[in-house]
């Protein structure tokens, strides 16, 4: 367990890397896919819901520290998301929750989680439409997310497609 | 008792975690200004920044980029120099007299590329790729050939981090260009807007924004973009006017550092937006 926790710190930094520098070239004006929460959703659905909800702490941590962003929103929307992964943690139906379709959702629930809180805690001005800030801020990527998602899980060992 | 808490904690533990941890999340929110946390936040992404432009340079090719740089550089000081010009053609000749202002077209520039963006909603960052060991200091403005990127908010040795204006703790006074009428511009996750503005003001859509010189970030007129919609027409005494801004942050890639901050006795005489 503190093996695999240590390996996902260590895999963090090269997704932090992409994030940072890949991602913003397929981004659609804001609208920009989130590999973090995506490599978070992977090892709560793997590992456990302690785990996730641990991970997503540490990951928001270093995302705060490194990008310059308030200290704490990151880590408390990535906690939360890791926290609500962990409800499709089950060491029976794991191979059901990885298959693309079912892994997308999960994902996509997870990064909306993510960006509605992120974006609550980032001190948005909500005199501005409120449904429409949420669309393009949360529902969009979120959506962006797992659509990227479904690509990746493809290249995902030991899963099984259907 | 032991049993009741180890009960509790076998049936709860899940949720008991998640509470520490944004009760941890939420004590950190509120150490953001502290110091540890400052210093500890420029050696992360000082060390993160050296990896990434090694991975951005691959991006990059050896051989225009100097070149380029020039190219960049005379753009931006052309932009600056137009953008004097512009303010003096408004200004008449013996107002300006009286005022003994002086020339300030030759203003030092540091070139710089951005190694890494932070595409958030609220909290727009990037990170560029010169420091304090290029007399980088926080509070210096990010320019382009377009106009106004953001402020830098701190500095590493060889790296600093940027706010840019579409940031939510970024308030930058402005004027209309043609007007000279002042007002301040933030981002509010979805747009640039002139805030507050007195509807007997006479900004028109189109006009041209620039940054103010009783800014306490930015003494000196740099474009940062158009007055597009005029909005709380209908009601209240104030208007919201949204701001299309020249730079594309989500395409600016090299830029520079204009190396001049206000003078410390002024700044400390004024509210420091910067430093929020």
């Amino acid at each position: 367990m503190r093996l695999q926790f240590i390996i996902a710190i260590l895999i963090f930094f090269p997704v932090l890397l992409l994030q940072t520098t890949i991602i913003p070239l397929i981004s659609i004006g804001t609208i920009a896919p989130n590999i973090i929460i995506i490599l978070l959703v992977i090892y709560t659905v793997k590992i456990g819901q302690i785990f996730g909800t641990v991970l997503g702490f540490v990951f928001g941590f270093l995302f705060d520290l490194i990008t310059g962003s308030i200290l704490g929103s990151a880590m408390i929307a990535k906690t939360i998301a890791g926290f609500s992964a962990g409800y499709f943690s089950s060491e029976t139906k794991q191979n059901i929750y990885l298959k693309p379709v079912n892994f997308a959702s999960i994902v996509f629930l997870s990064a909306l989680i993510y960006s509605i809180i992120y974006s609550l805690f980032s001190a948005l001005d909500f005199t501005t439409n409120v449904l429409k800030l949420l669309f393009e801020h949360a529902l969009l990527p979120a959506l962006f997310t797992a659509v990227i998602s479904l690509f990746l899980i493809f290249f995902y060992p030991s899963r099984k497609l259907f | 008792m032991i049993r009741l808490f180890t009960n509790l904690w076998e049936k709860f533990k899940e949720y008991i975690i998640l509470i520490l941890l944004i009760l941890i999340s939420l004590i950190l929110l509120t150490q953001n200004q502290s110091a540890g946390v400052k210093k500890v936040r420029t050696i992360a992404f000082g060390t993160f920044a050296s990896v990434t432009s090694v991975f951005n340079d691959i991006f990059n090719t050896s051989s225009i980029r100097k070149e380029n740089e020039n190219l960049r550089r005379t753009n931006a000081e052309l932009m600056l120099q137009i953008s004097k010009l512009r303010e003096y053609g408004i200004v008449a000749e013996d107002l300006k007299e009286m005022l003994a202002l002086r020339d300030t077209s030759i203003l030092p520039l540091i070139p710089a590329s951005i190694v890494s963006k932070s595409l958030s909603v609220a909290q727009g960052t990037v990170t560029v790729n010169a420091g304090s060991a290029d007399g980088v200091k926080p509070g210096m403005p990010l320019i382009n050939h377009s106009g106004l990127v953001g402020i830098i908010q701190s500095t590493s040795e060889n790296y600093s981090i940027s706010r840019t204006l579409q940031n939510v703790d970024l308030k930058v006074t402005v004027k209309c260009e043609r007007t000279g009428e002042h007002a301040v511009m933030r981002w509010n996750g979805e747009s640039l807007v002139m805030i507050n503005i007195p509807k007997t003001y006479q900004i028109q859509k189109g006009d041209r924004i620039v940054t103010s010189e009783i800014s306490s970030i930015i003494p000196v007129p740099i474009p940062v973009g158009i007055a597009a919609d005029f909005g709380k027409v209908e009601t209240g005494i104030f208007n919201e006017i949204t701001v299309v801004p020249f730079v594309d942050f989500f395409r600016v890639e090299h830029v520079f550092i204009l190396g001049i901050l206000k003078s410390k006795q002024i700044d400390d005489l004024e509210l420091n937006f910067f430093n929020k």
